[in-house]
């Protein structure tokens, strides 16, 4: 028989993403095997992000700081105010800021627009980027959720929010990914990308 | 590009069997419900992904199996690749030479197949569903994106018909309205362009096969498109604000029964013979010559559009012909050259079609065993 406090760390491990219950065994035996401080570590690793990690009540980022304060993009003096990028989530926030090319502030809608998932704008946090408006001198609104049907009406529908305020909106360039991988690019992405071809 | 051999594994009723068909015409003879058609089936599914004439792709699990597998090997642009597609009740998965196709276009560049089976007499006189899935089927055979795009389009659907129930605030539905009419007339061009590509073809096919002196005609007929506009000409930017305008006409309505009605999800192909409208005027064997007529016109479509010849399915011949219009197909089929897999209760029927290198294969109770015949003797 394996012990209770096996059984119960494989089936924490279980209810994680990707994570069946065999690799769940294997991953509680690593632990098991590994040095105790391993174990202290990661358990404390784990507490202290659900206790300091927070969103940022501005732009709905990752946050560790005290409650009441802004995250490290909100607090930059060097980034750009007046550009705020619209992301679905965290990981595409991420994807953006590894370009190194962006140096405005982010906002960050936590899903899109599905009403068969029965998400509205109520359920994402796009209140609260009209609310952002008001306090701060933005001037252009860069849309940046997925090109599929979902992030498209996501983005149509700030749209109509943000053009009568009077700001710019703009939406990603959809297209062939760079470095020569135009035989890889699926038909759906050549088509898009055929039909936004620009004079040279 | 040539099918070189065929495998099918715990695929309905057929008992494990790999092949080499012919690189014309392959002939599959045996009586009724024997696994002919299952035959054709499994084709088809390599080729396209889809399923002939089942409902769901997991029906195509043998019984009592876990799953179900066909393999091809093709040569195409003069390369050979294996093709293989497992199904799993709830999946399917695409492999080729061996390595999961993680894009399906990867997979869709060189195979393309034509089908012809009896349910397809059943377009001209049943309901537009039926008409808008066959020409479906013809546009996706020369775009594969349209595989991709009619998706997104019906998940967007989808979206604002719930939205239309659930009585959602105009702010939301217009989001989604910009996002159907975008989609919805990308649809609209690419159904109008292959019937621009078609129909002349179509109605010369018709006036070689249909021995009558009425003309026929296809026309694609948008559901409340409204007045004002030439469908046949307006540009794709048009066409989207064309059915932005009419969501918005025709939203109470559509609110009322909970179903968005513009759209090419509610068009529907006219088929006309003599200027009558051949659903309800066509006989039985106008019916035939019609789809015929429509399919010869797709053969010589996507032999125009590849450079090759797509693969011809046809099943169960007997039923879908009489014997002039048969002896018409038949000798097309001999003529064209293209790779042709056919199956018949009575191999006399297809006889035209056969050739010295044509391979017979016996069906009987999901066996098949290839018989060596003459070219000449029937049986
Ligand atoms: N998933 C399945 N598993 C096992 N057998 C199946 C399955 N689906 C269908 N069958 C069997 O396959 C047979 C039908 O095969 P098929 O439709 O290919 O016949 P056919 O030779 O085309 O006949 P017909 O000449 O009447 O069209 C039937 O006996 C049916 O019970
Ligand atoms: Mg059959
Ligand atoms: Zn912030």
């Amino acid at each position: 028989m394996t012990p209770d406090a096996i059984n119960r760390l494989v089936a924490q491990l279980a209810k994680l993403p990707g994570i069946g219950e065999k690799s769940a065994q294997r991953l509680a035996f690593h632990v098991l095997r590994s040095p105790p401080e391993y174990a202290r570590a990661l358990a404390a690793a784990l507490i202290e992000v659900v206790d300091r990690v927070k969103l940022c009540s501005r732009c709905f980022s990752l946050h560790d700081g005290p409650e009441g304060t802004f995250c490290g993009f909100c607090n930059d003096p060097r980034r750009d105010e007046r550009l705020v990028c619209v992301v679905e989530g965290i990981a595409d926030e991420m994807a953006i800021e590894r370009t190194r090319e962006f140096k405005g502030r982010y906002h960050v809608l936590h899903g899109v627009l599905s009403p068969l998932e029965g998400v509205g704008p109520e359920q994402l946090r796009i209140k609260e980027l009209i609310l952002r408006m008001q306090d701060t001198p933005i001037e252009e609104v860069i849309v940046a959720t997925n090109p599929d049907v979902e992030g498209e009406a996501t983005a149509l529908y700030l749209t109509r929010l943000l053009k009568p305020i009077g700001v710019k909106v703009s939406r990603l360039a959809q297209g062939i990914p760079m470095g020569g991988d135009l035989e890889y690019a699926d038909q759906a992405t050549l088509a898009r990308a055929l039909a936004a071809r620009r004079d040279l | 590009m040539k099918l070189l051999s065929l495998s099918y594994e715990r695929f309905r009723n057929l008992e494990p069997v790999s092949f080499e068909p012919s690189p014309h015409a392959t002939i599959a003879v045996g009586e009724n419900g024997q696994g002919k058609t299952n035959l054709l089936e499994g084709l088809y599914l390599l080729a396209t992904l889809k399923p002939l004439r089942a409902n769901r792709l997991s029906e195509l699990i043998r019984f009592g199996s876990p799953s179900a597998k066909v393999t091809g090997r093709f040569l195409i642009n003069g390369a050979e690749r294996e093709i293989s597609v497992e199904i799993i009740p709830g999946g399917r998965t695409a492999f080729v030479d061996g390595k999961r196709a993680g894009s399906l276009d990867a997979y869709f560049g060189g195979v393309s197949v034509v089908a012809f089976t009896p349910d397809d007499l059943s377009v001209v006189k049943g309901g537009p569903d039926g008409r808008r899935a066959f020409l479906d089927r013809s546009v996706f055979n020369v775009q594969p994106a349209y595989l991709d795009e009619s998706r997104e389009y019906a998940r967007a659907l989808k979206n604002r018909n719930k939205l239309l129930k659930d009585h959602a605030p105009m702010s939301h539905l217009q989001a989604w309205d910009a996002t159907l009419a975008k989609l919805g007339a990308k649809l609209w061009v690419r159904r109008r362009a292959l019937m621009t590509a078609l129909v002349e073809r179509a109605r010369a096919s018709f006036q070689r096969i249909g021995r009558s002196p009425l003309e026929a005609q296809w026309h694609y007929e948008p559901a409340h498109l409204g007045e004002g506009i030439d469908f046949s000409a307006a540009s794709e930017a048009e066409l989207t604000e064309r059915m932005l305008e009419r969501l918005d006409a025709r939203l109470t309505r559509d609110v009322e029964r909970g179903f968005t009605s513009v759209g090419p999800h509610a068009d529907d192909v006219e088929i006309t013979l003599g200027d009558k409208p051949a659903r309800a005027f066509a006989s039985q064997g106008q019916c035939r010559a019609l789809v015929l007529a429509w399919k010869v016109a797709e053969i010589e479509n996507l032999q125009q559009a590849n450079g090759f010849l797509p693969l011809l399915l046809l099943d169960d011949v007997s039923s879908e012909l009489d014997p002039e219009r048969n002896a018409f197909l038949m000798g097309y089929l001999a003529d064209s050259g293209a790779q042709t897999l056919l199956t018949t209760t009575d191999a006399a029927l297809v006889q035209r079609a056969a050739g010295a290198d044509t391979k017979w294969f016996r069906v009987r109770a999901g066996t098949l065993t290839e018989e060596f015949r003459s070219a000449s003797s029937t049986g």
